[in-house]
């Protein structure tokens, strides 16, 4: 542990986690780097706050975290909402590291629903919060038996959810926790990004680990792994987004929220990666200062 | 030896403990042969069904399967994968209850598609006209192709099971009561189908049931069983006309006679 002035970060080991724990669940790490979309079972700690929260990406980023990393903490793409801004400062109170919102200087970003539009760079780390691991939970619910189809790759179920939607809504309706096939391989549960992220996904430089607290998973895709997400031969995949501009940046090309802005129902629609949003705002102002 | 088989049972005997599950049974199942497994309930007829079908480990005997190129494989000693495999791609299974063999919460085209999708399928339009050709073949009105199977009548289920079944032309499909539970007209309707479909796709078929008019109807050859033993195998007719053993006398002769 690093000596600090800070009394707080002594109340705890190096951030949070006992080391045993940290040992743990760094070789459950391993193995996911090593089989690229299959999930590790891991012995998830109770941590202190409710699991949805992102138990399972705070034990991943715990276990990574070494006292030079640079964190970045994003929920729904923004730096400032509750979740990002209070795992962000349980970050700083037990391990005392160096937080920035900026992407391209971070190490270390741990994001729940969202993958940064700036793009991640080699020795960069992506820690997903995942809800449920299990891409093949609803529409099979025995835990034996998925697995089973994992390891025989039997995978003709997973079409038929892609199936339904169509018949149902004559296009692929599924928006997020859109399933991916990794490494031409394991099917896997992005986590619930839009499906607009799924092809950031593919050949990317970074390390991106996934960590489920409540179900007990952890799986990883290494750097420049091939990421394919399902569809049909006559129903290609297609990312989406709503078609509008950002109100603040104007940017046409990241992911927007949609904000209702007024009582009688007027929207607006804003980046959702806040970070981004500014970036594109100071790039536009020095534009017009050049002009 | 018939050269033309699938399935050859030698000797497989199953046990629940102490309790016998089948003992020593030895069958044949030739390509393109219905054959019928009659026997009062707890005979053994389902054991035996689950067993040649791979549902059950054997405790005794050997099960040999001729595949599609012709060469025979050990079937209680092949690999999970393989047995998988061939399970979903050769053999089917028809329940007695369509809810064990349907997913009661995705739409009829669903259900027949998903067996083409597990083997491959990756094309949505074909997929679903290949579901609707089944639909029609088994006497289901096209228009409900994405309504949930929970909307539909008992005997609509059970058809739709079948034909779930049938779309990958399996080469052996079993059945395990398939009439069990539905009216007489329903049933009779079912038969009729199950008839034509087993003879225009030359699909060899296994059917488990107590009901001696449904083999008579269907069954090319049967077995008698009782007390976990295949006690009289023959040819449909001759067992039905003319049975040796007691215990198959008694039961042509409790058929009620309308």
């Amino acid at each position: 542990m690093s000596k600090s002035d800070n009394l707080d970060i002594q109340i705890y080991n190096f951030a949070y986690l006992d080391e045993n724990t940290k040992r743990m669940i760094r070789r459950a790490l391993l193995k996911a780097l090593c089989i690229p979309g299959y999930q590790v079972p891991f012995s998830s700690r109770e941590m202190p706050m409710p699991y949805g929260w992102g138990t399972g990406g705070i034990q991943v980023t715990s276990a990574c975290l070494i006292p030079d990393d640079v964190l970045k903490v994003i929920d729904q793409g923004a730096d400032d909402t509750t979740n990002a801004v209070s795992i962000r400062k349980f970050f700083q109170k037990t391990a005392n590291v160096a937080v920035t919102e900026k992407t391209s200087d971070a190490s270390i970003i741990q994001t729940r629903h969202r993958i940064p539009e700036t793009k991640l760079k080699e020795k960069q780390i992506l820690v997903y919060q995942v809800p449920i691991p299990e891409p093949l939970r609803f529409l099979e619910p025995r835990e034996t038996e998925t697995r089973k189809m994992h390891a025989l790759s039997e995978y003709g179920l997973m079409y038929v959810k892609l199936y339904e939607d169509i018949a149902k809504h004559g296009h692929i309706e599924t928006a997020y926790a859109y399933p991916v096939k990794t490494n031409g391989s394991y099917v896997t549960d992005p986590s619930p990004i839009p499906k607009f992220d799924n092809p950031k996904m593919n050949n990317n430089p970074a390390i991106q680990l996934f960590g489920a607290g409540r179900e007990q998973r952890i799986y990883a895709i290494p750097p420049y792994t091939n990421v394919k997400s399902l569809d049909f031969e006559d129903y290609p995949f297609e990312p989406m987004k709503a078609n509008f501009k950002c109100s603040i940046c104007g940017s046409s090309d990241s992911y927007l929220d949609e904000i209702i802005v007024s009582d009688d129902g007027k929207r607006s629609y804003i980046c959702s990666d806040t970070d981004y949003c500014q970036e594109q705002t100071r790039l536009n102002l020095k534009k017009e200062d050049q002009l | 030896m018939n050269q033309d088989f699938l399935f050859k049972v030698s000797n497989i005997s199953k046990y629940y403990g102490q309790n016998i599950g089948c003992k020593n049974v030895s069958l044949d199942i030739n390509s393109g042969e219905v054959l019928g497994i009659v026997g009062e309930s707890g005979s053994g007829k389902s054991t035996l069904l689950n067993c040649i079908y791979g549902n059950l480990e054997v405790d005794e005997g050997d099960i040999f399967l001729k595949d599609k190129s012709k060469s025979i494989l050990n079937f209680t000693k092949i690999s999970e994968p393989k047995l998988r495999l061939i399970q979903r791609s050769d053999l089917a299974f028809v329940h007695q209850n369509p809810r064990d063999g349907l997913r009661m919460n995705i739409s009829a085209g669903g259900n027949i598609g998903e067996r083409l999708m597990a083997i491959g399928h990756r094309n949505y339009g074909e997929i679903r006209e290949i579901a609707s050709n089944w639909l029609e073949k088994v006497e289901i009105d096209i228009g409900r192709i994405d309504d949930k199977p929970s909307t539909f009548s008992g005997g609509m289920q059970q058809r739709l099971q079948i034909a779930r079944n049938l779309v990958t032309r399996p080469r052996l499909i079993f059945m395990d009561e398939p009439t069990g539970g539905l009216d007489v007209s329903v049933q009779a309707k079912i038969l009729d189908l199950l008839r034509n479909l087993v003879r225009e796709l030359g699909i060899a078929a296994v059917i488990v049931t107590h009901d001696l008019a449904v083999v008579r109807l269907l069954a090319d050859r049967i077995i008698v069983m009782q007390n976990g033993n295949v006690i009289e195998a023959g040819l449909c007719d001759q067992v039905l006309d003319d049975p040796q053993h007691k215990y198959s006398q008694l039961l042509v002769s409790s058929v009620l006679q309308v």
